[in-house]
């Protein structure tokens, strides 16, 4: 079995698990990363989007809240290209108590959270779509923060510090030894491989998926996986984050981000992270509460449905998750249950994702008996070196000057066909989704109803694939896309959908592709 | 409505046809052709702009069909509430003669006995009953050496993957298929993105075929097939095509590409023309909203134009506005299914709470059957079975029971449809 040598290895490719191995990477430690898909597609890829300014947390969790006041400026300092810098409200509808106003304004100054309250007047001006009954708003520094594009940028910061990135690596087994973690067997999803990877430390990111993790090396860590759905929604129904102001409940948030709005979430308790069922229930009540914050929510275009695994820990056994705090915990398995090399980041969100990473690393450097310290709050990420915003108009201006000089593929994201094959050569193995989460390939109103044939007749020249490899890839992606569309299938959505039927199986008889 | 001005569309007519796909083309030129006064309203143009230009009567019934005529008898008595229950093989065959005697200029080859099997754009072998002869050389039955022409400025074409597969695509009778991809790259001056219309328009001008011709011509090797993607012209296609068979000396082909249908769009503007040469009215751009009812019968229609409501008043009425991708029949979100127009009685739905849809892209999903049901004179019925209205027919893809982008049985099934509509209609006059 090949044998990979390391300092440290991080299990997971969520956000946390990217910032741990770019933090690791910069403090010096010979880095491994494995994740067992692509990166970013456990919880990080799976939530709204919200760059919290800490004022969902403001009355119920002022830890949290704090923590957001911190990190919030340090991500728009370092990842100014992963941000749009939407802004947030918290809005006062005729279905909530406008006495929380005062509590959440109270909460705010409590924690530290730049709070302001808006003349109703204006917010409506500002976001004309909302309920005119609207009795108070409170604005607040939220944003939207891309998911892709910041795990991205911090294993490629992480690359260029030494790290070795191994998507599509999946643990088997943790290499226990004297009561210590020294490494761990894992397999290469795509080669079908196996592979040995010996470290002096084993950071566990896993996420909700930790307790799993933990368990490899006989150490008990409760997870509780809480779910919450997600709707995106055609267009930008409002250009600030919305939220209800009332306490935390599910379908209170709308992230305008990138081309769609997304509305959110649920939390039930789950127990496994990877059977997340959405449910019409659940559909229903994100549609009539999305009702309530902007009328006619229910006739726009559902674009897609998910849902996301919050890892929430708990020491202790809780039965409403929401209850649990949103802040994260870093445990010394040595300490805790005397196993030694191997440490477990959990819990958090990924507003606070680096804040988890340098409280993990700041453990790592203290067992490996080292004093290094933490600069991922100072240095950018790559592409944020100029500290400025993504802007939502800049494909568009990208394209502008010279109309027509380049072929776009995905027309309803203004993609290229450069931009896609760039993309491709990010990172292998390419599958199309994967492809689609880096550049967000069909991501639009079509859901890929044009530019997944073209994509696929790329991919086939540009990676030289043979036909059933392009086939697959096509495939997987049309199945990917089905079970994202169709639990919430309906108005001109389905219009849209049965279109693509006709493409595909009428035009091109794609369930008749040759083995 | 209370608007008290004289009303323009006030004349009466003898059938209004609701829809411009294949299915109310259909109807209303067989209807003009037979005397009557005929208007067609369209919110826009129909599926010709998006669908291939083949009549598709069923390419798969468990597999690959060899023959419509043979595999629909058992089809159509394994699937009872599928509209060919109610279309009889001599009317299908009647339809057929029908659109290839109207669409002459197209050379349309093919019947009810036969299917032909040509590459789609992905490369499968896909079973055909019509095709127009610009697409003849494509059917691989009898095998050959194939090679596909890519054009670069073309996103919609990927001969190279096409080509791969139809190699690997099972054919009838193990006829043995080679191919191979020729890339050229047409002078298209400064435009890098140029749609299949956009390159139909280029082939239309002699220049731009000299330089396609003199580019292909050096890469062939006697008795090579050639494909090209469906570009070759709109109302020229014809010349172009022979230009290129002549010139180069070897068959050629088109295959069909993602919307628009450049063949698709010929198919219409033939029937169209022959329409507005028939007398018939063509309104696109006019929502039909409302109707006018009395004694069971339809009165007249009204259509919201750009200007205001217009009623048109007329003897029989065809509904062919599609199905859910045309908006013939809506889904709303909380489960409701609808005729839009007359809110006819949907059939083929599941029982109350069952699932519309199954979690495989693949699976029969319960919602793809759903539709209008009719009787014998093609009249949308209610539960049981009586017709709504006593003057309302309806064709094409707002019929419940069949799932034509999964049998390709599309064209085959508005074809036969707004043909039997019209073959109704005419039955009660007569």
């Amino acid at each position: 079995m090949p044998t990979l040598e390391t300092e440290v290895l991080v299990v997971g490719g969520g956000s946390t698990g990217a910032g741990v191995a770019r933090d690791a990477a910069m403090r010096g430690f010979a880095t491994i990363l494995v994740e067992r898909g692509d990166l970013a597609t456990g919880t990080t890829g799976r939530f709204h989007g919200l760059l919290h300014s800490g004022g969902r947390y403001a009355v119920k969790d002022p830890v949290a809240a704090r923590e957001c006041v911190v990190e919030n400026p340090i991500l728009r300092r370092t990842a100014a290209d992963c941000i749009e810098d939407t802004g947030g409200l918290f809005v006062s509808t005729r279905w909530d108590d406008p006495g929380f106003g005062d509590d959440f304004l109270r909460g705010c100054q409590a924690t530290g959270i730049p709070v302001e309250e808006v003349p109703v007047a204006e917010v409506l001006r500002r976001e004309p779509r909302l309920d005119q009954g609207i009795t108070r708003a409170f604005a607040v520094p939220d944003a939207n923060l891309d998911p892709w594009k910041l795990v991205s940028a911090c294993t490629r910061s992480a690359t260029e510090y030494g790290a070795r990135i191994l998507p599509y690596h999946r643990v088997l087994g943790l290499e226990v030894s004297d009561d210590k973690v020294v490494g761990a067997r894992v397999h290469n999803e795509v080669a079908g491989d196996e592979l040995e990877i010996r470290a002096e430390l084993v950071i566990n990111a896993a996420g909700a998926w930790a307790g799993q993790i933990a368990n490899l090396a006989g150490c008990v860590v409760t997870v509780l996986p809480g779910k919450g759905i997600m709707i995106a929604m055609n267009h930008r129904l409002v250009n600030t984050v919305i939220n209800r102001c009332k306490p935390p409940s599910d379908g209170d948030i709308i992230v305008p981000i990138r081309t769609v709005s997304v509305i959110g979430t649920t939390d039930v308790r789950v127990s496994d992270p990877d059977e997340l069922e959405v449910t019409p229930g659940e559909i229903d009540e994100m549609l009539d509460e999305g009702e309530k914050l902007v009328p006619g929510f229910r006739e726009a275009r559902a674009l897609r449905v998910w849902a996301g695994a919050r890892p929430l820990y708990t020491p202790d056994d809780v039965t409403d998750t929401r209850d649990v705090s949103r802040t994260h915990t870093v445990l010394d398995h040595a300490k805790r249950d005397g196993v030694e090399g191997f440490i477990t980041i959990t819990g958090g969100k990924t507003t606070t994702f680096r804040l988890m990473a340098e409280h993990a690393v700041d453990t790592a450097c203290e067992k490996l008996g080292v004093n290094r310290r933490c600069r991922t709050h100072e240095e950018p990420l790559p592409g944020s070196e100029e500290e400025r915003f993504y802007w939502l108009g800049a494909r568009v201006r990208a394209q502008e000057p010279v109309p027509n000089s380049e072929e776009i593929i995905c027309e309803c994201e203004l993609i290229t066909r450069r931009q896609l094959t760039e993309a491709i050569a990010r990172g292998r193995p390419a599958g199309l989704d994967d492809v689609r989460r880096r550049v967000r390939l069909a991501m639009g109103p079509c859901q890929g109803g044009f530019c997944i044939y073209r994509a696929t007749g790329i991919l086939h020249e540009f990676e030289h694939l043979d036909h059933q490899a392009a086939n697959s890839a096509l495939l997987d992606f049309l199945q990917e896309r089905w079970k994202g569309v169709q639990p919430i299938l309906h108005g001109d959505q389905l219009r849209q959908a049965r279109l693509d039927d006709w493409i595909f199986q009428g035009l091109l008889a794609v369930e008749h592709l040759p083995e | 409505m209370t608007d008290a001005r004289p009303r323009l569309a006030d004349v009466g007519y003898d059938t209004v046809v609701i829809g411009a796909g294949l299915a109310g083309l259909t109807a209303a030129l067989r209807l003009a052709e037979a005397g009557q006064r005929v208007a067609i309203l369209a919110k826009g143009v129909g599926a010709t702009h998006l669908a291939p230009p083949t009549i598709d009567v069923l390419g798969y019934a468990n597999g690959p069909v060899d023959s419509p005529a043979q595999a629909l008898p058992e089809f159509a008595a394994a699937n009872p509430e599928h509209p060919y229950r109610q279309l009889s093989i001599e009317l299908v065959r009647a339809s057929l003669d029908w659109f290839k005697a109207r669409l002459g200029d197209h050379g349309y080859r093919g019947g009810l006995d036969e299917n032909f099997f040509v590459p789609t754009a992905l490369g499968v072998a896909k079973p055909t009953a019509l095709l127009p002869e610009t697409m003849a050389a494509g059917d691989l039955r009898e095998g050959g050496r194939f090679v596909f022409v890519g054009l670069r400025g073309l996103k919609d074409f990927f001969p190279a993957y096409l080509a791969d597969n139809v190699a690997q695509t099972p054919l009838p009778g193990r006829a043995s298929v080679t191919t191979r991809v020729v890339e050229l790259a047409p002078p298209l001056g400064e435009a890098r993105d140029v749609s299949s219309a956009g390159f139909a328009r280029r082939f239309e001008q002699p220049a731009f075929r000299e330089s396609v011709l003199t580019e292909l011509r050096r890469n062939l090797v006697p008795g090579e097939i050639v494909g090209f993607p469906a570009v070759l012209g709109i109302g020229g296609a014809r010349e172009v095509w022979r230009e290129l068979e002549t010139r180069l000396g070897h068959p050629v082909f088109e295959v069909p590409t993602l919307p628009p249908s450049v063949p698709g769009i010929r198919v219409y503007d033939t029937m169209t023309s022959a329409l507005r040469r028939q007398g018939a009215r063509l309104v696109i751009g006019s929502t039909v909203a409302g109707a006018e009812t009395g004694n069971g019968r339809l009165e007249g229609v009204v259509a919201h134009t750009a200007g205001r409501p217009l009623t048109y008043r007329a003897r029989s009425f065809v509904l062919a506005t599609g199905g859910f991708a045309s908006a013939g029949l809506e889904l709303d979100s909380s489960g409701t299914v609808r005729e839009p127009v007359f809110d006819l009685p949907v059939a083929g739905l599941p029982g109350q709470n069952a699932p519309l849809f199954e979690p495989g892209y693949f699976d029969e999903h319960a919602l793809s059957r759903a539709g209008v049901a009719v009787d014998e004179s093609r009249r949308p019925v209610d539960d049981e079975g009586a017709p709504v209205y006593e003057n309302l027919h309806a064709a094409g893809a707002t019929l419940a029971g069949a799932v034509p982008w999964r049998e390709a049985s599309g064209n085959g099934l508005s074809l036969a449809s707004g043909y039997a509509a019209a073959s109704a209609i005419l039955e009660v006059i007569s």
